[in-house]
């Protein structure tokens, strides 16, 4: 009786199965229908933090006639899937997430479609240079990111320092103070892990201590390099960083200013808002942006990891992708991205607007940072960018966990750096 | 006529076959070997221009490359410690679940939870446990005075692998304690009276009874847990990134492959794995095959 | 194990037990309502100071972004288990029926062709598997990623299948066939109702392991109406930082059918693996 009871069970969740397949079936005919419906339809391919509100697509819609299918895919995962599509000579959407680390490969292996930019968008779009190559605009940024000081001001007073820091040995002097007062163990924290945030911390410190990283062929300016990789080495080595962070995801360690553990930073702009958010941080107000600290005085200049969207090659809508970008970067679109997912304009005007009228609030020297943006690459992203940065991040780690001196690591990166410039 | 009818029987019987031969030939069979084609051609996409076909020549430059056998050497110790941490508890686990009390139905259910988990948040649950500050273990051990300053689990490369197996071991136990699990229940009662009418002992029937007949049993858990070791992938990422101290051949296989964009190397270097996994599987298939005498 | 020394053991054992699986769970959870300042914070505390709700209470307003894609995703992963179900059994009791009844040349060899299929990892067939689903237009087509599903699947339940089925006696079919039934007819009347057990737990492995799968999705289906929950929680994240709450709150929601299925079928998870110790 049992055994029957549970072969009418079986047969019930087969079905229950049946009709759920079927119905999803009956789902993907319907999808079918609307495309074929539709003449003007692209497919944008960018990470959650990217995706505007349905309003503004519905708008952006009735304006031109073009449907917007969002493709929502984890950012890492949106590179894998652009180059297997595009090794099989397709599409993976019509409009793609580029990342400012992407370009140079995405230019070489010829996935980008060239945009059309006038003059004006160029000189009020600082991180446009960035993806730029051979006087070819590659992508349009839409979030801006560039690397910006923070400190926190109540550590600092308590130290007995009064004035913002304006150079590296300023700051060394107010860690030490800091640290000796007992205010926090570790006043600093910067990534040193090996991923992708290391190597572009070593690029600002030794943009910002040296005012270049690289040679004008593209490999390491050893100078600038080691200066910068021996700064490093000793924060850490007299135990100005928590020993967590050597091995903790870079990502995590910037949480360490919002959970006032340490006292100064440099990161990501981002972090004018999340200091200003209780959710986020716990010692809301205390925390300041200030420029990015150089050898004498502020540095002149500070590096952009911006992002961007750019059309594929193989998208069979250019047209349709190209309106959709130029919209998705245009100045009224920025304003209504930064409300929907607080990303940061790309236009220094726009960006000046919110900082004026107060939607970005504590911004500090948020905006004239941004006048500062500079790439530190002499000749656009490398095509090797990926390969130069995992021999960047290992060596980097190797060193800070002992292993090897700040010299050393060098050699071993430098030897990599030469080996891929010279292909 | 016997004749004939065996071989409409046969006809019928590779006729049921053909859905699962079409299925495996264009999803698995075809795809596997355009993989192998990718292995021997230069397929770099950052220079486009730039192929054609090489012969050996990615696996010649992978196997000369000191990367590829630091990985090896991970993967191989990742293997051995996953496989035994895996074995032994999954044996654990299913004598525990054998134990038939009021409580076997809500253990068995509890059992089987880590299978269902998605990788991703499976990797996050063990980076906060395993998280060199002030992360779950770390607290706890402080708390029991084992250390006073927290340990930094990811800064040293044997370290690290142990804490990736031991994620790893979690996530495969399910699997070989239900199997195991099987091969004790699949023992007849019989055996065991028959075992006490004669007065043996309980380590005796252990020994030559339960032991010999859940072998191969434990044997199918052990090649499965030697399989999804070769193939460890979210759990490094989580714990330690793409970072060189902790990767193992499918790190490196997917480093060259997507993040270096060269699918030549990539590909020879998934091949070099699939044929690892295939000396393992060909145990499996051993283990699968040999029939249980009650 | 009625000895008083026997009874301790075991309790012990439970308790480690239920601490090492059910612990990480747990930590889950106290992780899922920690606010994101809080999360690294280099304190001794256990437990959150101030305990916050809003990851869950987000995930469960209707109006909210994530909310959408969480369930729309829980209901994606649903459907695709049920059609690597309904492609999967069918063509598991067929294979394996043919492979444990039938004599022809060439069985062995099928068998194990499809048996060692196991060991393959996903990448050496990821790519090739993209070109074929781009040529023919398969891409986001939740039928076509059922049937990717289903292949990597199929090979352990007909290893399951075929064994139990050569745990029933030939003799029961032969007699059948004296009556005038076919072999169709057969393996419905006689074979089907004896075997279920194994069609469970075979239905079950194919649950739980559909439920978790990642790279195959993540290359093959990325629409909103195709992708599982499976890679919706790996997407919580803004830019620079994972966000660990919702994440853990969303990952603990998202295993909520897979183990109300493992808990109401367990039974058969194990009686289905042993060949003929239900009959």
């Amino acid at each position: 009786m049992k055994k029957r009871l549970l072969s009418i069970l079986l047969c019930a969740a087969l079905t229950g199965i049946l009709v759920a397949g079927c119905g999803a079936k009956k789902n993907d005919d319907t999808n079918k229908e609307d495309k074929t419906t539709e003449t003007k339809e692209i497919t944008v391919m960018v990470p959650d933090w990217a995706v505007p509100s349905d309003d503004m697509l519905a708008d952006f819609t009735e304006d031109t006639g073009i449907e917007v299918v969002m493709n929502v895919v984890g950012w890492d995962d949106i590179r894998d899937k652009v180059a297997i599509a595009a090794s099989g000579g397709a599409a993976a959407a019509d409009v793609i997430e580029v990342d400012w680390s992407w370009v140079g490969e995405m230019n070489s292996a010829g996935w980008l479609e060239e945009i059309e930019m006038s003059d004006e968008d160029k000189a009020d779009m600082p991180t446009l240079e960035t993806f730029t190559i051979d006087g070819k605009v590659l992508a349009v940024p839409y979030a801006n990111d560039y690397r910006i000081a923070y400190y926190n001001k109540e550590h600092f007073k308590a130290a007995g320092i009064e004035k913002a820091p304006e150079t590296w040995d300023e700051v060394y002097d107010a860690l030490k103070k800091i640290k000796e007062a007992g205010i926090v163990e570790y006043p600093y924290t910067m990534p040193m892990n090996a991923d992708e945030s290391a190597t572009t911390s070593m690029m600002w410190m030794a943009f910002s201590r040296s005012g270049q990283v690289f040679n004008e062929d593209g490999t390491l300016n050893e100078e600038a390099v080691v200066d910068a990789l021996e700064f490093e080495k000793k924060l850490v080595d007299e135990g100005y960083t928590d020993p967590a962070i050597k091995t903790a995801s870079g990502m995590d360690c910037y949480r360490k200013i919002t959970a006032g553990e340490a006292s100064f930073m440099v990161g990501p702009t981002k972090f004018v808002g999340l200091s200003n958010n209780k959710e986020e941080c716990s010692v809301v107000g205390q925390i300041e942006a200030i420029l990015l600290p150089g050898k004498e005085g502020t540095s002149d200049k500070t590096m952009p990891l911006p992002e961007a969207v750019g059309v594929t090659k193989f998208s069979k809508n250019k047209e349709a992708a190209k309106e959709f970008v130029k919209w998705y970067t245009s100045a009224d679109t920025q304003k209504d991205l930064f409300k929907a997912n607080s990303s940061i304009p790309t236009r220094n005007e726009v960006l000046a607007e919110l900082i004026e009228d107060g939607t970005i609030e504590n911004a500090g020297a948020m905006l004239d940072e941004a006048k500062l943006i500079k790439s530190p690459f002499p000749q656009g992203i490398p095509a090797y960018y990926s390969e130069m940065s995992n021999a960047i991040y290992n060596n980097i780690n190797k060193m800070v966990l002992g292993e090897v001196s700040a010299q050393e690591a060098f050699d071993a990166m430098n030897k990599k750096v030469t080996e891929l410039t010279s292909e | 006529m016997v004749h004939m009818k065996k071989r409409s029987e046969g006809a019928l019987g590779i006729a049921l076959l053909l859905p699962i031969i079409t299925i495996m030939v264009i999803l698995v069979y075809y795809p596997i070997i355009k993989t192998f084609s990718y292995s021997m051609q230069k397929m770099k996409l950052t220079a486009p221009q730039d192929t054609g076909f090489v012969g050996w020549a990615n696996y010649r430059s992978v196997l000369t490359s000191d990367s590829f056998w630091y990985s090896f050497q991970n993967t191989m110790f990742l293997l051995a410690v996953v496989v035994v941490l895996t074995t032994v508890f999954g044996v654990c686990v299913a004598l525990m679940l054998n134990v038939d009390t009021k409580l076997s139905g809500v253990l068995m259910a509890a059992a089987v939870l880590p299978w269902a988990l998605p990788p991703v948040v499976n990797g996050i649950i063990w980076r906060f446990i395993f998280h060199p500050g002030y992360g779950f273990m770390n607290k706890l051990l402080i708390v029991f005075g084992v250390t006073d300053k927290p340990i930094e689990w990811m800064s040293s490369r044997f370290l690290l692998l142990f804490v990736v197996a031991l994620v790893v071991a979690w996530r495969s136990i399910p699997f070989s304690a239900i199997v195991c699990l099987s091969g004790l229940r699949a023992i007849p009662q019989e055996l065991y009276e028959a075992a006490k009418i004669d007065g043996a002992g309980r380590w005796t029937v252990f020994r030559y009874i339960t032991a010999p007949l859940v072998r191969p049993f434990v044997g199918i858990g052990i090649t499965a847990a030697s399989i999804s070791a070769v193939n460890i992938f979210d759990e490094i990422v989580a714990l330690s990134g793409y970072s060189d101290l902790g990767k193992n051949l499918l790190i490196e296989s997917y480093l060259t492959t997507f993040s270096f964009l060269d699918f030549g190397k990539g590909s020879a270097l998934t091949y070099i794995i699939m044929l690892i996994s295939a000396v393992l599987g060909f145990f499996y298939l051993r283990s699968l095959g040999k029939e249980v005498e009650y | 194990m009625n000895t008083k020394r026997g009874k301790l053991l075991y309790t012990v054992v439970v308790i480690v037990f239920l601490i090492f699986t059910v612990g990480p769970f747990v930590w889950a959870f106290f992780v899922s309502i920690t606010p994101e300042f809080e999360m690294f914070k280099n304190t001794m505390n256990m437990f959150p100071t101030e305990p916050t709700w809003t990851n869950y209470v987000t995930l469960f307003t209707d109006s909210a972004r994530q909310s959408k894609i969480l369930f729309q995703g829980m209901a994606n992963s649903l459907k695709a288990v049920g059609l690597t179900l309904l492609i999967g059994i069918p063509v598991a009791l067929m294979s394996a029926y043919s492979l444990s009844r039938f004599q022809f040349r060439g069985k062995r060899v099928i068998k194990n062709a499809i048996l060692i299929t196991m060991v393959i990892p996903v990448f050496a067939t990821v790519i090739p598997l993209y070109r074929i689903f781009v040529a023919y237009e398969l891409l986001d087509k939740m039928f076509w990623l059922s049937l990717v599903y289903a292949s990597s699947f199929l090979p352990m339940s007909i290893w399951l299948m075929s064994n139990y089925f050569t745990t029933i006696p030939v003799e029961i079919e032969e007699a059948a066939r004296v009556d005038g039934c076919g072999r169709i007819r057969t393996f419905f009347a006689i074979i089907l109702p004896v075997a279920y057990p194994v069609v469970i737990s075979s239905a079950l492995i194919m649950f739980l392991s559909a439920w978790n799968q990642f790279q195959i999705p993540l290359i093959l289906a990325s629409s909103f109406q195709t992708k599982p929950v499976s890679i919706v929680t790996s997407e919580f994240m803004v830019k620079d930082s994972i966000q660990y709450g919702i994440t853990a709150a969303a990952g603990l929601i998202a295993i909520v059918p897979p183990a109300a299925a493992a808990l109401i079928f367990r039974k058969y998870l194990v009686s289905g693996m042993t060949r003929g110790s239900t009959k």
